[in-house]
């Protein structure tokens, strides 16, 4: 019996000529965003290589200068981009693309690809996980809203349940006739997708495929949040005309409202310090120090040199005690920096968690989170490769002042090292995180995700059952 | 008359609906939470101008006292930061901030303003890659997400509203089994759409300008007025549009849920899809220059000045003036040459850039075009515009930052070149910056052509209502 339904079903759906355009449309707009999301990728992948081999390539030719100017010269370093990062592009656009490593500073990344595009990118844009967020779901919502309520409406819910058929098995029929509509557009989206993740994946190798398999999971969890909720509302509205006024309200707000309501309520909770603000803290603390980390004294530092080595002048010390003071207070910067960014790196994930949270109200902020969290395009894989790129920054400069400390002395400005010790300097190798630990990051997501997976299908199968006949 | 009666009527009708009065309801709350996050952040930029502003003054008190102090006959505190030396005074530690004030209507649209700079330093080495830098700090999720403003309610949630309270203004009456009724009174079925309509838009508009004129007055945005006027004509002839709309679906003489559906779709193509389609394609069509190559490239063109080995020692030197100790002072060593090697720098990143810019403007321009075919767009556009968080407003002040960079280097490079010191006499003639913001009239021009566009829609749909409406009879 129930395979009558689904057939039914189905082939409503497929023959209902408002469907075909429908799904026509987000299917062609989910393979159009598909190609174009991947095309934009691997061109900035193959740009970002470039640039990092290029960047590595002055480096090395900088020629004869003394190391410390080398590492004021430094050397740029360029965000790679994850392979499945063609399906969600995610904060890519608004986190800069670059970040100059030199001495004692720690940059931001720079060149942000939103500040070059105009205000009405920022409000349309399109990316195939933006189609799976938002157009799916409400694509979903038309097919289903009249499942019962429609029947009803007609007079036929009477009729299908005389006929013996339980209601149980009639909504189990109707959600998997539903679903099958729907795969014949996203199965294909799926396979492409697929496709373009073997056939080109030139960015860090971080297990795309195992990140694409949990992705696909994540989404059809969503969709069936979405279709349990409509086939609940639909069993349980009056009218069909209700039924779909509450699931546009509800996508309305899923979609729109919340995700933006999030955005004031955690600047609220969680208030990030205007640019000024850090930038001032930073050059505070860099002169006197914060706490217990005092800058380094030296003085202090070139008598413990002459006791060490045990010799009465700076000259006769057989290492430049410039080079070992540079170190010291590069160390020292380290650890002002490492207070500041961690506060505000903290604060950001602390209002990323208020976006997580919301999503009780609103399923689409825990999707995204996830979504963003698989493509390796989320705030902490930021923060990772931003990470990254500073551990590379100290050692490079650790690197420079230890060599110009062992190989010239005190007051010797005319040492000058060359492209032996540049070529010995390992370029940056960037290894993205695992998928473990992505989901380890997102428990609260894939909690929240799994509670409304499990609550909508229960709500459905309980409205379903007390569903009135007529 | 007529229209009296069915206005008062409306109302009572409405008033009545428990569901509507929770609708609108909602819509002023919403209203108001987006105004609330306006005034915060609009409170949150105007804050830290004064902190920019607070600093300049501070800065400029600090090399008055010390330069005071030395025609007093006292050393400078160093040899590195001597105030005296035009290096220094036009230097890092004469750095002048400028700023550019909140747009007038920053509470009612963030706009721009929280991703684009909206303060620069300026020195002697203000260069190209200077203009390269991130703006105000902010998490770049909630970039991404955008702002709860009254922009965004404007643009997303007053179509929904509208449609909602407008799907079945005809159709209702047909299926209630009234408008055979209706029509038999000397009324025509335009006239009592055009009551009705015009009943509900009075409501929804003056919510939203209400919620405007409160944004205004509470922060001060009277102050042009030109402005607000033109807030207010984008957000009246957005909103018509969608009533008209409404009203040429309900002349089709279709179902009240056929209407709905239609409406929907409308919105979600014209507001949702429509920006996104233009977008995916301007990328493919018209794709930005790539900022990555520029990085590259300005590097290259400042390689070889930047090898210069005069320049480095002076640059290290004012990086690490404790290291200087030993270092013999060369008279040779100063000004000039080093002066040399950083114009050439900063001549090579101008080209670099320059043709960067030009590309990139190209694109946007071609980009643009697309704009008119939603809206949405074309209405976003001008409420961005008008509130002064748009790109122009933005463009036109690092353009301006530009010219004053210049002017700045134009009072300190003679000085420079000619090995001269200056001293307190000089203070009263530094460059300052002071903005020349645009006036109404700029945005009231750049505004038009949307607004035009805007408004012939409006005609254009609200036509073929009428004609619609015309041909609907009692017995339908």
């Amino acid at each position: 019996m129930i395979r009558h339904i689904i057939r039914k079903e189905f082939t409503d759906i497929v023959r209902d000529g408002r469907f075909r355009w429908c799904s026509i449309l987000v299917g062609a707009l989910l393979l159009v965003a598909l190609g174009h999301g991947w095309v934009q990728a691997r061109n900035a992948q193959q740009e970002h290589a470039a640039a990092q081999a290029t960047a590595r390539d002055h480096w090395e030719t900088q020629g004869e200068k003394n190391p410390h100017s080398a590492a004021h010269y430094g050397i740029y370093a360029f965000k790679p981009r994850l392979a499945l990062s063609f399906v969600d592009e995610g904060v890519d656009p608004y986190t800069g693309t670059s970040v100059w490593l030199e001495a004692h500073r720690q940059n931001d990344f720079l060149l942000r690809p939103a500040q070059d595009a105009t205000a009405a990118q920022r409000i349309g844009v399109l990316t195939a996980a933006q189609v799976l967020q938002h157009l799916v779901p409400l694509l979903i919502i038309l097919l289903t809203f009249g499942a019962f309520a429609g029947e009803r409406e007609r007079g036929t819910l009477r009729q299908l349940l005389a006929s013996g058929i339980g209601r149980r098995e009639l909504a189990a029929g109707k959600a998997l006739g539903v679903s099958g509509a729907l795969a014949l557009m996203l199965v294909p989206a799926a396979l492409v997708g697929a496709a373009a993740l073997v056939v080109g994946s030139p960015g860090p190798a971080a297990s795309p495929l195992a990140r694409g398999v949990v992705l696909a999971g994540v989404y059809l969890a969503y969709f069936t949040v979405f279709l349990a909720l409509s086939l609940a509302v639909s069993a349980w509205a009056r009218s069909a005309r209700t039924a779909l006024v509450i699931l546009l309200g509800v996508w309305v707000v899923n979609g729109l409202v919340a995700p933006r309501v999030a955005v004031d309520l955690s600047k609220w909770l969680h208030p990030t310090p205007s640019a000024i603000e850090f930038a001032r803290t930073i050059e505070r603390e860099m002169a006197s120090g914060a706490g217990d980390i005092s800058p380094p004294d030296r003085d202090a530092s070139t008598e413990r040199l002459l006791a060490e080595y045990g010799v009465e002048q700076v000259e006769d010390l057989p290492i430049n005690a410039v080079g070992v003071y540079l170190q010291e207070s590069e160390e020292f910067g380290n650890r002002i920096f490492d207070r500041n960014y961690s506060a505000l790196w903290d604060t950001f994930e602390r209002q990323g968690v208020v976006h997580e949270t919301l999503a009780v109200a609103a399923p689409l902020l825990a999707v995204r989170t996830l979504s963003m969290g698989l493509a390796g395009t989320d705030v902490e894989q930021h923060r990772h490769f931003a990470t990254a790129a500073e551990t590379y920054r100290r050692d490079l400069m650790r690197r420079m002042n230890g060599d110009m400390a062992e190989n010239s002395r005190t007051g010797d400005f005319s040492y000058a090292a060359d492209a032996e010790l540049w070529e010995s300097v390992p370029p940056l190798q960037y290894a993205a995180p695992t998928l473990g630990w992505v989901l380890g990051n997102r428990i609260l997501s894939l909690l929240v995700l799994g509670t409304w997976l499990v609550g909508t299908v229960l709500v459905a199968a309980a409205r379903v059952r007390r569903a009135e006949v007529g | 008359m007529a229209a009296r009666t069915v206005l008062r009527n409306e109302w009572r009708l409405l008033m009545a609906d428990r569901a509507l009065r929770i609708v609108l309801g909602l819509f002023a709350v919403l209203l108001l939470y987006a105004l609330a996050n306006g005034v915060v952040w609009l409170r949150f930029q105007e804050r830290i101008v004064e902190t920019v502003q607070t600093g300049n003054a501070e800065r400029a008190s600090a090399i008055e006292q010390e330069l005071a102090a030395i025609a007093n006959g006292a050393e400078p505190a160093s040899r590195f930061s001597d105030p005296r030396d035009p290096y220094v005074l036009g230097g890092g530690r004469g750095t002048h901030t400028a700023v550019l004030t909140p747009g007038p209507l920053t509470a009612l649209a963030v706009g721009q303003s929280d991703l684009l700079p909206y303060y620069y330093d300026v020195n002697i080495y203000t260069n190209e890659s200077s203009f390269q830098q991130n703006g105000e700090v902010e998490n770049p999720l909630n970039l991404m997400v955008g702002r709860f403003d009254l922009a965004f309610v404007v643009i997303y949630l007053l179509p929904l509203l509208v449609l909602a309270l407008g799907y079945n203004v005809l159709s209702e009456e047909r299926e209630q089994g009234t408008l055979a009724l209706t029509l038999s009174q000397p009324v025509s079925a335009r006239g009592v759409v055009v009551a009705k309509l015009a009943f509900r838009a009075l409501l929804v508009v003056g919510m939203v300008l209400a919620a405007s004129l409160l944004g205004t007055l509470v922060t001060g945005g009277f102050g042009s007025p030109g402005r607000v006027l033109l807030w207010c004509a984008a957000v009246v002839i957005y909103a018509l549009f969608w009533f008209v709309l409404a009203a040429w679906v309900n002349s089709l003489r279709r179902s009240s849920a056929w209407n709905a559906t239609v409406l929907v779709g409308a919105w979600l193509v014209l507001v949702v899809v429509l920006p996104a389609t233009i977008n995916i394609a301007s990328g493919l069509l018209h794709p930005l220059p790539s900022r990555v190559q520029m990085v590259t490239a300005q590097r290259e063109a400042s390689n070889d000045a930047v090898n210069r080995r005069s320049e480095l020692l002076a640059r290290y030197l004012e990086d690490h003036p404790e290291m200087a100790e030993g270092v013999v002072a060369d008279v040779t060593f100063s000004g000039a040459l080093a002066w040399a090697a950083t114009d050439a720098v900063n001549r090579r990143l101008e080209e670099v850039t320059g043709e960067h810019d030009a590309r990139r403007a190209e694109q946007i321009a071609l980009v643009r075009r697309y704009r008119f075919l939603s809206p949405a767009l074309l209405a976003q556009e001008v409420l961005v515009d008008a509130a002064g968080t748009g790109d122009a407003r933005y463009a036109g002040f690092q353009s301006q930052v530009r010219a004053f960079a210049e002017r700045w280097r134009g009072f300190f490079v003679p000085a420079i070149l000619a090995g001269e010191q200056m001293d307190a006499s000089v203070l009263p003639d530094l460059p300052r910056f002071s903005l020349a913001d645009e006036g109404s009239g700029d945005v009231a021009r750049r505004a038009a052509v949307p607004l035009a566009v805007l408004g012939g829609l409006l005609v254009l749909v609200g036509a073929a209502a009428g004609a619609g409406l015309g041909r609907v009879r009692g017995a339908d």
